[in-house]
């Protein structure tokens, strides 16, 4: 079946959700990928930083493989080996308290918000309200839809669910004035992914746990883009001055496999019961025992350093091209702010025909998830992809 | 009676050196089943005493964190709970999330994942304007060699 098949039976089958690009990959490994006719693709997108430990990992593909085998799911009902071990080596890397596991990003964000909200309950707060920023991204399911404010504004999905608001971006001021004692939980990214790499000041950090502190509020931060390695350390709020009460993680944790985790402080861990919240899937066998041989490849110091200082040199290099404005992010999640009234849409779109896989979160942003495994050459390989497609451009 | 002597050694038939070599070959296999059953032993005892050693390592760090990082104040069930709200004229105690009590925090969750000294003196120079970062890295890694 070519692409015009596909694209054919695409047009009659599938809901019209998603602009995809046209190209139909068939194979993947490490940082490459190959699509039906052959042709190799540098990957700097990796499914959205789900293939953190890049294609096919052979570890991820062995434990899968020998899992699916033995047994594929059981359901929540009963215990499973990988799952508790996962939870427990999730919980001992961050926040020592419990997790509750879920098969997506926004699903552990839908844990976050229940665990907020009867949490405030809890404090004899009737109407608890979550506070996010501007441009957050927390997902598509109600609760984080509602979290989230560009796709919350969509009239025709409404009514959306009540008790959320949001403040200006890395406004600390702005949040000091939005928290107060209704509030339930300050919701937000340490690094904004889906609307073009932002990262949090520190000062707005500090604000966040502050304000948090004073009020009861809980302090949940999305790690969904940025954890399980993405900035050089396991999770981006080890390179903070902060720590959450509640901390949500998917995208990379399974390494293709989906998984989403919302993970908890020992107290935080207390407040869900049975019957508040469940899932049929979520940390089935085969799903746990990939996130296992994720964090067995994620986890670990020198792996961590090299996605430092394999950011820093990219960061470097990309600042150096003419039509580069800036660079932000930390570690391997960077987003290039193009100089000028480059059409960043038509970049990547370029850059895809080159054979560079980005992606365009806005007007003006290249957002750049290689795997953390990715190698030097890879790096300079793409660096002078998109110089000769910047120059291309300045030249048309 | 006389004892009974010792039989003559005899020359071994095809079908006892067939058995003799399936003994030694068994033998040799239990003694190769030993040395993997031992080694199998020895590695899981090595792993276990990791993974012991990373949770202890994992537990003080973490310690240490929330001595830096306290957790907020149990959470009270009692309903309509208010903040407090500070006498007029009282400046309010410098909190535990402070700029030196945040440079700490970062520092230690920076060694935690394996940042070096001198990226961790970089951030505090860079985040917290601090000049000689050496007291708080001494503090979390232990003087410098």
């Amino acid at each position: 079946m070519n692409l015009a098949e596909l694209q054919s039976l695409e047009e009659r089958y599938l809901m019209r959700t998603y602009r995809r690009a046209p190209v139909e990959f068939v194979r993947g490994e490490g940082a490459l990928l190959w699509d039906a006719e052959g042709v190799e693709y540098l990957d700097f997108l990796t499914g959205i930083s789900v293939c953190s430990v890049g294609h096919c990992n052979p570890a991820v593909v062995e434990a899968v493989r020998e899992q699916a085998g033995r047994l594929m799911h059981t359901s929540n009902l009963f215990y499973t080996e990988p799952m508790v071990r996962l939870a427990e080596r999730l919980a001992e890397s961050s926040l020592g308290g419990r997790v509750f596991f879920a098969n997506s990003g926004t699903e552990a964000n839908e844990c976050a918000i229940k665990i907020a909200r009867k949490h405030a309950h809890r404090r004899g707060v009737e109407r608890p309200e979550i506070v996010s920023f501007e441009r957050d991204f927390h997902g598509r399911t109600y609760g984080a839809l509602a979290a989230t404010p560009a796709l919350a504004a969509n009239p025709d999905l409404g009514p959306m669910l009540p008790g959320f608001s949001s403040v200006p971006f890395d406004d600390p001021d702005a949040l000091r004035a939005a928290v107060g004692e209704n509030t339930a939980a300050v919701l937000i990214e340490p690094i904004q992914g889906e609307a073009g790499v932002n990262p949090l000041s520190e000062e707005t950090l500090l604000a966040a746990r502050q304000v948090c502190d004073e009020s009861g509020a809980l302090l949940i931060l999305d790690e969904i883009q940025t954890g399980v390695g993405r900035t050089g350390s396991l999770w981006a709020y080890e390179q903070t001055p902060v720590r959450p009460d509640v901390l949500t993680s998917a995208k990379a944790l399974g390494g293709g496999m989906p998984i989403g985790a919302c993970i908890t402080t020992p107290a935080a861990g207390e407040v869900l019961e049975p019957g508040d919240h469940g899932s049929t899937f979520a940390a089935g066998p085969l799903a746990s025992v990939a996130a296992l041989a994720v964090l067995d490849i994620v986890d670990e110091p020198a792996l961590l350093r090299r996605v430092r200082e394999l950011g820093a040199q990219l960061r470097e290099d990309l600042l150096a091209l003419d039509g580069v404005g800036e660079v932000r992010g930390r570690g391997l999640m960077l987003g290039v702010g193009l100089a000028g009234e480059i059409d960043a849409a038509a970049l990547g779109a370029d850059l895809l025909e080159r054979g560079l896989v980005v992606n365009v979160p806005g007007p003006g942003t290249l957002r750049l998830l290689p795997p953390l495994t990715v190698d030097p050459d890879q790096l300079r390989r793409a660096v002078t992809t998109i110089e000769a497609a910047l120059l291309s451009y300045a030249a048309a | 009676m006389s004892p009974k002597r010792p039989s003559e050694p005899r020359a071994l038939t095809g079908g006892t050196a067939e058995r003799l070599a399936a003994i030694v070959e068994a033998a040799e296999q239990a003694a190769a089943k030993v040395i993997d059953d031992a080694e199998e032993q020895a590695r899981r005892r090595l792993a276990e005493a990791n993974v012991r050693a990373d949770r202890i390592v994992a537990e003080r760090l973490r310690a240490l964190a929330d001595e830096l990082d306290p957790p907020s104040t149990p959470r009270q069930r009692e309903p309509h709970l208010r903040p407090v709200t500070a006498e007029p004229g009282t400046e309010p105690a410098p909190g535990p999330r402070s700029g030196a009590a945040g440079a700490r925090l970062l520092a230690t969750q920076m060694a935690v994942s394996g940042s070096s000294r001198a990226e961790i003196a970089a951030r505090l120079r860079s985040s917290f304007d601090i000049d000689d970062t050496s007291e708080i890295l001494d503090a979390i890694l232990g003087p410098e060699d």
